[in-house]
């Protein structure tokens, strides 16, 4: 296959049929947190996206030049202490939380000097996620699989993507929750109750989608 | 083992010194000046983020006083206090104004009120003033509380079907006057404590309003003879709130009241 083809069926099976928060059950607390109202959603799908991309293509270079065996600082610290280490992986989610952390505070500071409008947008959603669960685990998730581990492209596509599709799942939730607003709940169910619910029955129905792709 | 902890502690302390390098960096680089008297200003509004002062919010209000010379006293939630405070910041002279309070120009509770079918509806005035025939009254509060929901100060509340004020804890915002889809409450600028309101906005001619409601006004124009604050305008009577002021005296208009509509509204 073709690159191109390959990039669409990373996207595809990214932002659909793997869908973070509808079948990994990532991102839970901004999904039923901020999915109240349709426009706030979409700002937080937009922040959420624009910062797993940004972590996603940080960590894999990380990755690639610090932590797997035969990489540029593993092989710097064997020589230097003539030792055997094979791999720094073991410190990969420290690493992780703690690049994401930096590199949100570093494009949070960027942002509102540079582009002051998209600050307003997302300003107030990039502090709560920068140590979101949904992009520590597309990071990880990088880090795991081969495919997107060796090439660099693959990578930000799955991270981009990922984004794409919390964005999907937490508009559709929104979309959902308003006009649950309006309907005759019984007493019990209003609130947390239905919401989750909802989330279920969302998850079974992104079921459906398993096999299409891998 | 050993070797490994020591170096997982070396690797993160090396990376922690490059976020710290690199933050530290930033931060000066591309620092974005906020003027002392702006900051000045966001440190004195109460943060209630209420948008009653016509703005989004504190630091949006606090902007357009910097940036556009808005009016020191917009604030309801802190009053004098914060105006005060907000014209000392801005070097201007603060005249002390007025509270606006909200008073509910319908006076009729449950019982009061004639002519209601049972509704069954979804539980919100806004979508019960779009029902024909919900109740008799076709100016009067629908009792369902949109106004209570959009109160962030608990100081309104639904008592026997009717939307009652708490002066005690409401600070003037204006939330309710906007969430109500029959615009029966209305501000009105408290120069007493307790305010003179005739509670009742149907235009409806005196007979109709019989028919429906046994307090509502039926515009005989008694109150207006005996004061001329009030003026009858489409069979219903109403307080020229210019002219009240803090010793206005309106007892024997409301001792006259065929209808006792005229109620003393406030502490």
């Amino acid at each position: 296959m073709g690159v191109v083809t390959d990039i669409l069926f990373i996207a595809l099976a990214t932002a659909v049929i793997n869908n973070l928060v509808l079948i990994n059950f990532v991102g839970i607390c901004p999904f039923l947190g901020v999915s109240r109202r349709i426009d706030t959603a979409f700002g937080m799908g937009c922040a959420v996206t624009f910062v797993i991309t940004i972590a996603g293509s940080a960590t894999w270079i990380i990755s690639h030049f610090a932590l797997v065996p035969g990489s540029a600082l593993v092989n710097a610290i064997n020589s230097i202490a003539a030792g055997s280490v094979k791999d720094l992986l073991f410190l990969q989610y420290i690493i992780f939380i703690f690049v994401i952390a930096g590199m949100v505070q570093l494009v949070e500071m960027y942002v509102r000097k540079f582009a002051p409008a998209l600050y307003k947008a997302l300003g107030v959603f990039l502090p709560l996620i920068t140590t979101n669960c949904a992009i520590l685990f597309a990071c990880l998730t990088i880090a795991k699989s081969p495919e997107l581990t060796d090439n660099f492209l693959f990578a930000l596509v799955y991270s981009f993507f990922g984004g794409i599709g919390f964005t999907l799942a937490i508009v559709l939730m929104a979309g959902i929750r308003e006009e649950l607003e309006t309907a005759d709940i019984p007493e019990p169910l209003k609130g947390p109750g239905i919401t989750l619910i909802t989330a279920g029955l969302m998850a079974l129905a992104f079921m459906g989608f398993k096999g299409m792709a891998g | 083992m050993i070797p490994t902890i020591i170096l997982a502690v070396c690797v993160m302390l090396a990376l922690a010194g490059v976020f710290a390098v690199l933050l530290g960096w930033a931060n000066v680089r591309w620092h974005v000046h906020v003027p002392e008297q702006l900051q000045h200003l966001m440190d004195a509004m109460p943060g209630a983020n209420c948008g009653g002062c016509g703005y989004i919010g504190c630091s949006e209000y606090a902007e357009a006083i910097f940036h556009e010379g808005a009016a020191p006293d917009k604030c309801s939630v802190g009053g004098a206090a914060v105006a005060e405070r907000i014209a000392e910041i801005m070097g201007v002279e603060h005249v002390a104004g007025v509270p606006s309070r909200p008073v509910v120009l319908c006076g009729a509770d449950f019982d009061e009120r004639l002519k209601r079918p049972e509704y069954r509806g979804e539980p919100t005035c806004a979508a019960a003033v779009m029902v024909a025939g919900v109740q008799g009254c076709t100016f009067g509060c629908l009792g369902l509380g949109d106004c209570v929901e959009v109160c962030k100060f608990d100081a309104i509340h639904i008592i026997n079907g009717l939307a009652v004020v708490d002066y005690e804890k409401c600070v003037g915002c204006g939330a309710c006057v906007r969430a109500c889809p029959r615009n029966i409450i209305q501000m009105v600028p408290f120069h007493a404590d307790a305010m003179a309101v005739v509670a009742c906005s149907n235009l409806d001619p005196g007979k109709v309003v019989r028919g429906v409601c046994t307090v509502g006004c039926i515009g005989c124009g008694i109150c207006a003879k005996l004061d001329d604050i009030f003026t009858i305008a489409d069979n219903n009577a109403s307080i020229d709130y210019d002219r009240y002021q803090a010793d206005t005296d309106l007892s024997a208009a409301i001792e006259k009241c065929p209808r006792k509509i005229i109620r003393m509204e406030g502490k």
